[in-house]
């Protein structure tokens, strides 16, 4: 009786401590959002809890699905990969049609009850289906023919999100989930070092291009951006103002910060406050201390992440959870890299805490994901 | 098929490299994070504040009301509200920009075609003033509709729309004592009268909101509140002021284009004062005008034109001269001649004031003991001073008038009389006297503008044998009408030299009182024995049977005063044998002095200026006998016949106009005027009961009647039953013919008051 009792507990292994990190940031996340949103929703919308109460019902929508989901053997989603393939393609099309919603210019949106964004659902499918595939193609995927296939099924998400909504961040994120997942399932470097090589070159050439001979009126937005990327000031009251503010909001908040509420830069100065610019606000309200703390707790995540992932009990398990790592991770880096004006300025959420229901939804989603993969993993392996 | 399955060791040792690619980006954007802190950390946050906006937004004060004695508003300030479209809101959302557009075009009458055309410019205005000063009414429909629950549909769509308060300064009887109470210039700053004197205790200080940073670099937010301007309560009782003014108004009308054409007479004023305290009850001069429109230029009509430099033209201003003032290019003659309509002839002109002098005069012989009361002086007709001939202004009618007491001199007025007197009394007495009763000095009423008349008096040095002798009857120098009176008031109170004052109490916008302003006595002018003559000799005016100023005694009463009618000089500085300043400066009752009353016509409407003195004494006359039983004071005299039928036309003409005043005061629910209206109803019915008891029971009824009647009309002017307080159609058995009559009758009281705007009667009883 007392081995059987003490084998079922060590049957089941649960992550406390990437469960705790997970309520934790939506929690601080939360908090923020208020900080950052309460003037400009008292404002706009009559309701400074506004923001807070949308995000607050996604969020606990999100957690009591990544509950659910973590209750149900990962193994069984296998089954769904190549429709949620197909049927996240199809949503991102659905855009187009009357379902589709437009908001701050974009048509982005889905009318489905509640508002979703389908690249964000893409992201989900993406993850599924390259982990279903790397293990149907087993050895095959470690072939040059492999990796250029597991590459190709990528990109019609990558170009539909891309081209349809208009959304490059979510574009590069859903390849860059594929090109990590990729990565840890491949044992080459070569090509990898030779793709980032070659993205680096064109992108570095593209930007010294620009940088020569463009004006900023007679192109694109996506060129301007570069432009007020390289020298925000000279852009200050244009393309580069975000920016701008989001380094003067960080700037200012020294060690310690202005303390939680005290921003300045989120009266009516920084646009996006309580989304992709969150990262600005906590850095001014809670200083570097604040800013680098947060950086820690991603850290932690992603190295709860990584231990799953190397523990797992099978191949599809631990390529989910690289896949959910890898989404993170890119989202992470890059938002924070925007918010400090390391790369040009592109829309990407910082998980958990960006203000945007879909994505924190999805996000808990696929923690549920990773749980269900913890579950799976046999003690005495650990 | 378990082995591929397995996630190798080489994919874990891939993961770890990946996580350790991971954590060297984290540690670059940390370090980032930190550079950028290090190295533009100061420039960053100064740049924070720098971009800040202080602005503060402006909370306007209240300015203080004007009321007069019984409570009246003679000024208020009122809420009015600027219509303001916040552009980018509207533009925030696609779905609010029809909906609000079309809520400013259904609320308030906006044309669209600018809207949209300002919205089509300025995307990003926040600021954007569609419409100025409109009152709550104009706004509280669009209000509504904000705050009800039941159109939320189209109301939540509706944003950027919002108003901005301030306030403005209204008069509720338009012209009423216009003079006295002055008005706001734009900027909200009193000028003239009452509101330029007091511009300090109405004003307030405005309140703001601003945002500041404390010692830890916070923005804070801060309201300080306004605090509103104090409330002045002014000595005028708006009902004797309308009484005034309407017979002032009354002259103009009847005497307006006689000899040549224009108004009346180039000024026509009046004060009521309070004997006793110095009070102004009552002060106006025609022309009035509108002190909610004081630009309006049809207020100049039938005045004297005056030109760029502030001289007065004989050209009379028409109809077509008052158009042509508005022309832009007339701006400089426009202003000349409103500052004319706007001054206030009772403090603000000087003129000789002729034979009211008079008893002054006397008194300063009997104070001085130089006469004793029981001299007699020979009127020859003419004397010969200092080279000069003076005539009495008799002799041309009556011939030399031969020996006079000196009551008979003030009786007749004989100038002959008076400069033996004063030849009596002599140069240094009479100076200091003059100087005692304030001539050449300011009688520092709270007032905005009272002329200096220092230089305009004489002196040892200029007061020579021949000044002397005129001045006896009060030309040569030159004086104000409060002067006037005010001295006139301590000659014939006992001697109490009292400072004339506008305003009795201050209080703060809550109610409470700041000051209480007592009457000033300044000093005894002279002896109560003196000033008894005074009324004695003042009196004979009025009664004797030579008496120049028989034509200022009301029906029913005994008054005391004298006449004056002074020679001008021009412009050139010639004396003008046809253009006079005729006055009648006199007190009631005649025992026991409670008012004074000044009436002064400048350069009358008349083929002969030198007769119109008796119009001064009717107008005085007019105003007595309606505002003696107001104040109640009795009728102690019998009534003639004539007198009584006359009065009767008049009561009737009160009565009315009463019933009228009563209900507008249930209206307004002012207590101390209700209070009042009761009492004016006993005062009026006072000379039926004191004199002609059973002869005048008509008049007796008639008052009773329109006591009676006031239960029948409610406060929206409609019948009611006063058993039931139900309301009377013409379908209620019963009530069909004595219930409509009353009707009309208040109707047509009411009806008059409006056609006559001056009379204080529809304000307050």
């Amino acid at each position: 009786m007392a081995q059987r009792r003490f084998r079922r507990k060590t049957e089941h292994y649960f992550d406390y401590s990437l469960l705790f990190i997970i309520l934790f940031m939506t929690g601080f996340g939360l908090v923020m959002i208020y900080s950052a949103s309460a003037y400009d929703a008292a404002l706009q919308m009559d309701n400074e809890t506004y923001y807070l109460t949308h995000q607050a019902f996604a969020a606990v929508l999100g957690i009591v699905g990544m509950f659910v989901v973590s209750r149900i053997p990962y193994h069984f989603w296998e089954h769904f990969a190549v429709l949620g393939y197909g049927v996240s393609m199809l949503l991102i099309l659905l855009v187009l049609t009357p379902l589709g919603i437009e908001a701050n210019g974009a048509r982005r949106w889905l009318n489905l009850g509640i508002s979703v964004q389908p690249a964000e659902i893409a992201k989900l499918a993406m993850i599924l289906f390259l982990s279903s595939m790397i293990c149907k193609m087993g050895r095959n995927v470690r072939t040059g023919k492999g990796f250029w296939i597991i590459l190709a099924m990528a990109m019609p998400h990558c170009l539909l999100v891309w081209r349809v909504t208009d959304n490059m961040s979510s574009a590069i994120i859903i390849f860059g989930i594929a090109f990590l997942m990729l990565f840890v399932a491949t044992p080459d470097y070569k090509r990898f070092m030779l793709l980032g090589a070659l993205a680096a070159v064109g992108g570095g050439l593209r930007i010294y291009v620009i940088a020569r001979a463009a004006t900023a009126e007679d192109s694109g937005f996506r060129v301007a951006r570069i432009l007020a990327w390289l020298d925000p000031e000279a852009y200050a009251s244009g393309r580069g103002f975000q920016t701008l503010q989001a380094l003067y909001a960080i700037g200012s908040g020294g060690i310690f910060g202005k303390g939680l509420g005290q921003s300045i830069q989120k009266l009516s100065y920084l646009p996006e406050q309580q989304n992709d610019m969150i990262f600005a606000i906590i850095c001014e309200e809670l200083g570097l201390f604040g800013g680098i703390a947060v950086i820690l707790i991603f850290v932690l995540l992603i190295w709860r992440l990584m231990v799953i992932a190397n523990n797992a009990a099978d191949l599809f398990g631990a390529l989910l959870v690289v896949g959910v790592m890898g989404h993170i991770a890119i989202q992470v880096i890059l938002n924070i890299a925007v918010v400090t004006n390391t790369i040009p300025n592109t829309g990407i959420s910082l998980p958990f805490i960006s203000y945007g229901g879909s994505s924190v939804m999805f996000l808990l989603l696929e923690m549920g994901l990773v749980m269900s993969v913890a579950r799976g993993i046999r003690l005495k392996d650990v | 098929m378990e082995k591929r399955n397995k996630f190798t060791i080489k994919m874990q040792k891939k993961l770890v490299v990946l996580f350790g690619l991971v954590l060297l980006a984290f540690a670059g954007l940390s370090a980032r994070l930190i550079l950028i802190n290090k190295d533009n950390g100061e420039q960053y946050k100064k740049q924070v504040l720098s971009q800040q906006q202080y602005s503060s937004t402006t909370i306007p004060y209240k300015r203080g009301e004007i009321l007069d004695s019984k409570g009246t508003k003679l000024a208020a300030s009122e809420k009015v509200y600027d219509l303001v479209l916040d552009v980018k809101a509207m533009n925030n959302k696609e779905d609010y920009v029809e909906p609000t557009i079309q809520a400013l075009s259904d609320y308030f009458d906006v044309d669209t075609g600018k809207v949209r055309e300002y919205v089509q410019e300025h995307p990003d205005s926040q600021y954007y003033v569609l419409k100025k000063r409109m009152s709550y009414d104009e706004i509280s429909d669009y209000q509504a509709m904000m705050a009800d629950e039941n159109q939320k549909e189209t109301s939540q769509y509706i944003k950027g729309i919002w108003f901005d308060e301030s306030y403005k300064r209204v008069y509720p009887n338009d012209s009423l004592a216009s003079d006295v109470i002055g008005f706001t210039r734009t900027d909200g700053t009193g000028t003239y009268g009452l509101e330029e004197y007091y511009d300090s205790v109405l004003s307030g200080v405005n309140g703001r909101t601003y945002g500041y940073m404390d010692s830890d670099e916070n923005l804070q937010r801060t309201t300080e509140p306004a605090v509103d301007g104090y409330n002045i309560y002014s000595t005028i009782d708006a009902t004797i002021q309308g009484i005034v003014e309407k017979y002032l108004k009354k002259y103009n009308d009847e005497n307006k284009n006689v000899a040549r054409e224009g108004n009346g007479a180039q000024d026509i004023s009046a004060i009521v004062m309070d004997v006793d305290s110095g009070e102004v009850l009552a002060m106006a001069s025609y022309p009035f005008f509108n002190l909610n429109d004081t630009r309006d230029t049809s207020a100049l009509i039938g005045s004297r034109l005056i030109d760029v430099s502030g001289n007065t033209t004989t050209t009379v201003i028409n109809e077509e001269i008052a158009a042509s003032l508005e022309e832009k290019d007339k701006n400089d003659l426009l202003v000349q001649n409103l500052n004319a309509l706007w001054k206030n002839y009772c403090i603000n002109s000087t003129y000789e004031p002729g034979s009211t002098m008079k008893p002054f005069v006397a008194a300063m012989g009997l104070e001085d003991g130089r006469l004793k009361g029981n001299e007699s002086f020979e009127c020859t007709g003419i004397v010969e001073i200092g080279g000069y001939k003076i005539r009495c202004h008799n002799y041309s009618t009556s011939g030399a008038e031969g020996w006079l007491t000196i009551d008979q001199a003030i009786e007749r007025s004989c100038n002959i009389a008076l400069i033996k007197m004063a030849q009596v009394i002599g140069n240094d007495e009479f100076l200091k006297y003059m100087e005692e009763f304030n001539f050449g000095l300011k009688t520092n009423i709270d007032l905005a503008g009272e002329a200096r008349t220092a230089s305009l008096v004489f002196n040892s040095n200029t007061l020579g044998p021949t000044e002397l002798a005129t001045s006896s009857f009060g030309q040569g120098f030159n004086v104000t009408m409060i002067q006037m009176i005010t001295g006139f008031c301590s000659l014939i109170n006992g001697g109490y030299y009292y400072e004339p004052h506008m305003v009795s109490k201050i209080t703060a916008s809550d109610g409470s009182v700041v000051e209480n302003i007592e009457p000033r006595l300044l000093k005894q002018t002279v002896s109560a024995e003196t000033s008894a003559k005074i009324r004695d000799y003042c009196v004979q005016v009025v009664e004797g049977e030579n008496g120049t100023g028989k034509r200022a005694r009301p029906a029913g009463y005994r008054i005391g005063g004298k006449t004056g009618t002074a020679e001008t000089v021009s412009a050139q500085g010639t004396r003008e044998k046809d253009e006079y300043v005729v006055s009648f400066l006199g007190y009631a009752p005649a025992d026991d002095p409670q008012i004074a009353i000044y009436v002064v016509l400048n350069r009358p409407n008349a083929r002969n200026q030198d007769l119109e003195t008796r119009k001064a004494c009717i107008i005085a006359k007019n105003i007595l006998t309606e505002v003696l039983p107001y104040l109640n004071i009795f009728m102690t005299e019998p009534l003639t016949e004539e007198e009584e039928k006359e009065l009767e036309e008049m009561q009737i003409d009160i009565r009315q106009q009463l019933s009228a005043g009563v209900s507008g005061n249930d209206v307004s629910g002012n207590e101390a005027g209700t209070g009042t209206g009761a009492e004016t109803g006993t005062g009026t019915g006072d000379p039926d009961s004191g004199e002609a008891a059973g002869g005048d029971a008509a008049a007796g009824q008639e008052g009773e009647q329109t006591q009676e009647s006031n239960p029948y009309v409610n406060a929206d002017g409609e019948l009611v039953d006063p058993d039931t307080g139900e309301k009377i159609t013409e379908d209620t058995p019963g009530y069909d013919l004595p219930v409509s009559g009353l009707l009309n009758g208040s109707d047509a009281g009411e009806a008059g008051a409006r056609d006559e705007p001056p009379s204080g009667l529809s304000f307050t009883p």
